[in-house]
């Protein structure tokens, strides 16, 4: 509980000397105006039902690459989450995510909380920053209510892994060309913390495939049975993506192209800049760096091209003779195709994703190497009812999986039936 | 001789001048891949110095661009410079109108239900709307000289009554592919033409519309 509210002042602290700023120019003395008590409020409600022909996932603490799997049929309400927009004045807002999932950690908690700064500009060039706690821009797939895709439930293994751990809190800002046909060139570069654990999922567990985002007070239980704390005994069984451990701050900056209704490219380059041998509280401080490559076309007919690749290192622990304890280098690629016939959409996705090793830690295996489709057909009626029907094969072979007793090379299935509503 | 010579042309150049501009219809069908396409702007510019060809009918009349449903309504319209375009807003909700495009460059911060004054566009060219918190409205004013101007309906098609006589004309639309290459040619007018033109649009889906579902509405550009 402690730690709890140590978060909530933490948030306070860092937004208070913008509050006071803003307050004391001139320029923004209408920031409280009475007109402005306009807010926005949206939101999701996602009722499942799903059978899994799985390993155990995470949930169960196993090595499926399933959030929650076994050989299972379950009905479940999956997210509920709300969505509250308030514009402080024309060129302040915030944006306030509160979510229930299930197997959520805190059972209500915040997703994402942030001022936008966003003034209009009247010249080719336009400025804009956020500050507080956000997503990093790389998925191209979630651009939804809360953060869902409007192609599948189930979100790519590169997108998943952004979900859960890096999520950052700091400020982002970018500089915006934009030519008088509507194109767009867009500069951004973020500086950060509280990502200093980002990569021990993808080191320990892996890549996995589903919809979950962490959230302020999360944690995830780390698979048992594999020796992380033989090796590591100050590692505790859990790992809290969102929290500081070495008082480094990191950084990301990208670039995007952009043709409204026509293309889209990003590219991102981001470094948390962790000390590899820091540790507090059970928490190691991962050093992870990643190129992360975003590209959506628009086709005729309705299709949409989307394809996100992701290339990098993650490292923790001492470095011996050259080798540090853990370094796993990932990648992962995806393609999906989508079409919209009205209300209707229909998309597939294929993708592949593999983590490779190179420390002295050879009990400690962490290489692994899969692909994963994923067929999603929805029905959207008036504008907010939406069906989906979703389908996910996942075939991956993971060295540790010895270590459960499993055979390394492990083909899951999931069904899903889900009713989302948006409002 | 000479006299009566003069005297013979002075006579000649006054029936002419004298003689009536009788109107021409001009129309035509505009597709992109097959389809019919709408909201395509056709000018004709007279090419003669007749001033009665380039005379304004009439001084400019003002005009209305509406903020409905989250978006600007006429997508796209067309004025002679000095029109007054007031910006109403029809939404319960906050625009915030901008435009950086060198013909005007102006922001106007509506409230919702609340008249703004009128902005006054007194420049020939195009000026590309935007509002600064619905990412996706985009809306265009194309300030012309000449008075000849119509948009092709739902159907493609576009109809203009003209005197008859030389002009040069030109298509526009906001999403084609390649704003240089779009139709623009010379055109001796003096019988009833039909004219058929085809542009590649840069986009498949009509820019300046809200996202069809909640869901993408939902989202705010978040960068
Ligand atoms: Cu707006």
């Amino acid at each position: 509980m402690n730690s709890l509210i140590s978060k909530y002042v933490g948030v306070l602290r860092f937004f208070c000397p913008w509050v006071i700023g803003l307050v004391s120019s001139d320029s923004h003395a209408d920031l409280f105006d009475a007109d402005f008590s306009a807010f926005n409020l949206n939101g999701l409600l996602d009722l499942r039902y799903q059978y899994s022909d799985s390993q155990p996932g995470e949930i169960e603490n196993g090595l499926g690459k399933f959030r929650d799997g076994g050989n299972n049929s379950r009905f479940l309400a999956n997210e509920a989450a709300l969505v509250l927009q308030t514009r402080l004045d024309w060129d302040w807002s915030s944006t306030l995510t509160l979510k229930y999932a299930d197997h959520q950690h805190t059972p209500v908690d915040l997703s994402e909380a942030f001022l936008v700064y966003r003034p209009v500009s009247t010249s080719a060039w336009q400025f804009g920053t956020r500050l507080g706690m956000f997503i990093p821009p790389v998925s191209m797939e979630n651009i939804g209510t809360a953060w869902t895709s409007p192609y599948s439930l189930t979100s790519s293994a590169i997108n998943t892994w952004v979900g859960e751990e890096l999520k950052v809190f700091g400020a982002e800002a970018h500089i915006r060309f934009q030519t008088e046909g509507g194109d767009r060139l867009k500069w951004f570069a973020a500086g950060y913390a509280n990502n200093d654990t980002a990569g021990v999922l993808l080191a320990w567990r892996g890549w996995s495939l589903h919809d979950y985002e962490a959230t302020l007070n999360d944690q995830f239980v780390l698979p048992e049975s594999l020796g992380i704390q033989t090796h590591l005994p100050l590692q505790a069984s859990v790992t809290k993506p969102f929290v500081e451990v070495d008082g480094r701050p990191g950084y990301y900056s990208g670039v995007s192209i952009d043709r409204p209704e026509a293309y889209n490219f990003r590219v991102l380059y981001y470094d948390n800049l962790g000390n590899p041998t820091a540790l507090e509280n059970g928490q190691y401080s991962w050093r992870t760096q990643f190129w992360s490559l975003g590209l959506q076309v628009h086709l005729p007919w309705e299709w949409i091209f989307i394809s996100q690749g992701m290339s990098g290192q993650t490292r923790m622990g001492e470095r011996i003779q050259g080798l540090f304890a853990v370094d796993n280098g990932f990648w992962s690629a995806s393609f999906l195709i989508s079409k919209k016939m009205g209300n209707q959409r229909f998309s597939i996705r294929h993708e592949y994703f593999a983590t490779d090793e190179n420390d002295f830690l050879p009990l400690d295996q962490n290489e692994e190497r899969g692909h994963a489709l994923t067929i999603n057909y929805n029905l959207t009626l008036a504008q907010r009812h939406q069906i989906n029907f979703e389908f996910t094969h996942i075939d991956s072979d993971r060295q540790s999986r010895v270590n459960l007793d499993q055979q390394t090379r492990q083909e899951e299935n999931l069904w899903q039936i889900a009713y989302r509503l948006f409002f | 001789m000479a006299n009566c010579l003069s005297a013979v042309f002075l006579i000649l150049s006054g029936l002419i001048m004298a003689r009536p501009l009788y109107a021409v219809t001009l129309s035509g069908q505009v597709h992109s891949d097959g389809k019919p396409l709408p909201d395509v702007v056709v000018t004709l510019k007279p090419l003669s110095h007749d001033p009665r060809l380039s005379a304004t009918a009439g001084k400019p009349v003002s005009w209305r661009l509406d903020q409905k449903g989250k978006e600007f309504i006429p997508h796209i319209l067309v004025i002679p410079p000095g029109t007054a375009v007031y910006f109403p807003n029809s939404d319960d909700i906050q625009h915030h109108v901008y435009s950086f495009s060198k013909a005007k460059r102006f922001e106007i911060k509506l409230y919702k239900g609340t008249p703004a004054e009128p902005i006054v566009f007194d420049q020939p060219g195009l000026v590309a709307l935007g509002c600064n918190i619905h990412d996706w409205m985009l809306g265009y004013i194309l300030i012309t000289e000449t008075p000849y101007f119509t948009q092709t309906n739902a159907e493609g098609h576009w109809s203009i009554d003209v005197p008859a006589g030389d002009y040069q004309v030109s298509l526009w639309h906001p999403d084609a592919l390649a704003p240089d290459t779009l139709p623009n040619e010379i055109k001796q007018i003096q019988t009833a033409q039909t004219l058929r033109h085809s542009i590649d649009l840069k986009a498949w889906r009509a820019s300046g519309k809200p996202p069809d579902t909640l869901q993408m509405q939902g989202y705010i550009e978040r960068f």
